[in-house]
């Protein structure tokens, strides 16, 4: 398909300037807008599907992260006796934002070889699967953290001019998640045996995050710096942290760095995904 | 109908896929799927590509619709053009109704939001589902989901249509409309591919035929004469088969 951009008309202008930008003419049928639109459609009716799959439906969107954050409270608080004052606050921010991460990750690593019925009838590029998946997440995520913020306004936390970095770190969160997710899914095509592995992963990552204990408090400086520098994950969860029950502004540099890191990574996976598309298709359907 | 004239929409030009199986099943674990298949399509033709199952029918039409990429060799589409499988119940999600299901798949094969859900009327008209157009799909009889699935195919609009075995669906009825929407599109100027192993069908439908077996061109030309060609070697083969079962 040819595209003859028409005066006056600026979406269509937007359309073929991101389509060359961004999609390729590979995939003409697919201007970028429609892409967007495609995912959010995707993502909408995967959430309609599973509401109608279980008797709870929607309700199922913070009940599942709640009785999480129960499960593990009762462990740390009621067995463990922790003694991190707020304790469940303490735990539902970290919990909250490691599940967003991991089960969008999970999820999105099994998208592409998931739909391998689609991936066999239609050239349609890669990035779609996981892209529905997170976005499936993020609207989820969306109603998970109205429920945290609920819960901070209830407990006394006040709405300080410090939540206004929520933004730049929800951002550098996303990204992390798409970046992941997109490098994920292109294992599990290739190899289906990182499939076990990502998920022994995500145990590895929820042990090494500190989400059931502070990560300020290792008693060795050098240790809690180490961690931060070493695991993105920890930095983003404490960051929330710092923002939600401290008041205290994140690690702006670092957390710029994190954003740039990650936001290569995407544009990276992007174009490698656009280029070895058909082989990830083979790899999918064969394997 | 002459072919010869026309324009070359697309065409394979020694033209291989292999792929590595991973377990050692094949030599070396190699799966040679296609082997150096060269072959034209003219604009406007039906050209049908028969064989038994596993020959590499479909990878053929995959490697068309630029789904797979040839390990060796070259696919060549005329520029600007665009070729598309006609695929049945385009990942259809079996929770959600037939209409949100018709919609996901129109915009997949590329309609817009508001273009597919113009669609759906006729959809929902064509395939005579009545009120189970809107209940969950995974209610859903194997005729009706078929139906849904050729309806909603049948709203891609391409410039090669490439169907692989999908005019088997639903009961004797809706068959005999789904041939006859096929071949208006035949009629009107659609250039086509079509798989299927049930020779008559290929005779009835298409100008011209390729036979295909273990990833090679045997035969292509004419289409009653391969087609009569290659029903006599299947019974050829059943004779043989038939014989050493007798002998053993």
């Amino acid at each position: 398909m040819v595209f003859i951009p028409q005066a006056g008309s600026f979406t269509r202008v937007f359309d073929t300037l991101a389509c060359i930008l961004i999609t390729n003419v590979d995939y003409s049928l697919m201007y970028f807008s429609q892409y967007l639109r495609l995912i959010d459609v995707m993502a909408r009716m995967a959430l309609r599907a599973d509401a109608t799959k279980f008797f709870l439906g929607y309700i199922w969107w913070v009940l599942e992260p709640l009785l999480f954050v129960a499960v593990f409270y009762f462990v740390f608080s009621v067995i463990l006796g922790s003694r991190e004052p707020d304790f469940i606050i303490f735990l539902m921010v970290g919990k909250l934002t490691y599940v967003w991460f991991a089960k969008s990750v999970t999820q999105a690593s099994t998208s592409i070889v998931g739909s391998k019925g689609l991936v066999g009838q239609i050239d349609v590029p890669k990035t779609l699967f996981p892209m529905a998946v997170i976005q499936e997440g993020l609207y989820k995520q969306a109603s998970v953290f109205m429920l945290l913020f609920i819960v901070l306004l209830a407990t006394g936390y006040p709405i300080t001019a410090t939540w206004w970095y929520l933004i730049p770190l929800m951002l550098v969160n996303y990204l992390m998640i798409v970046a992941c997710g997109f490098i994920g899914a292109c294992l599990v095509a290739m190899v289906r045996d990182f499939q076990p592995l990502i998920t022994l992963g995500m145990i590895f990552l929820m042990f090494t995050s500190g989400i059931f204990w502070d990560i300020r408090e290792l008693g060795d400086p050098h240790k809690t710096e180490l961690l931060l520098a070493a695991n993105p994950l920890a930095f983003l969860l404490d960051a929330y942290r710092q923002i939600l029950m401290h008041e205290t502004p994140p690690d702006m540099p670092h957390l710029l760095m994190l954003g740039a890191g990650f936001g290569a990574l995407v544009c990276l996976m992007v174009l490698a995904m656009r280029r070895y598309s058909q082989f990830l298709a083979l790899k999918a359907l064969t394997a | 109908m002459s072919v010869s004239n026309h324009q070359v929409m697309l065409s394979l030009d020694k033209v291989s896929l292999s792929y590595h199986t991973g377990r050692k099943t094949f030599d070396h674990g190699v799966h040679r799927v296609l082997d150096e298949v060269s072959m034209d399509l003219y604009e406007g033709e039906t050209l049908g590509i028969m064989g038994r199952n596993g020959v590499g029918k479909t990878t053929m039409l995959r490697l068309m619709a630029g789904i797979l990429a040839p390990t060796a060799g070259k696919v060549v589409i005329q520029p600007g053009k665009k070729a598309a499988l006609l695929s049945l119940g385009l990942g259809f999600k079996p929770e959600l109704s037939g209409r949100d299901n018709a919609l996901l798949a129109a915009m997949l094969q590329g309609s817009s939001l508001e273009q597919a859900t113009t669609f759906l009327d006729s959809i929902a008209e064509f395939s005579e589902l009545g009120e189970s157009f809107d209940a969950p799909v995974k209610n859903y009889s194997a005729g009706m989901r078929s139906r849904l699935g050729f309806t909603t195919a049948l709203m891609t609009h391409v410039d090669i249509l490439l169907v692989d075995e999908v005019l088997s669906v639903g009961d004797a009825h809706f068959r005999g409309k789904a041939q006859e929407a096929m071949k208006n599109r035949i009629m009107g100027g659609q250039t086509v591919v079509f798989v299927s192993h049930m020779a008559d069908q290929v005779a009835k439908l298409c100008n011209r035929v390729i036979w295909l077996d273990q990833g090679k061109i045997v035969d292509q030309g004419d289409a009653v004469e391969v087609t009569d060609a290659y029903t006599a070697s299947v019974a050829e083969e059943r004779k043989i088969a038939a014989a050493k079962k007798l002998l053993r």
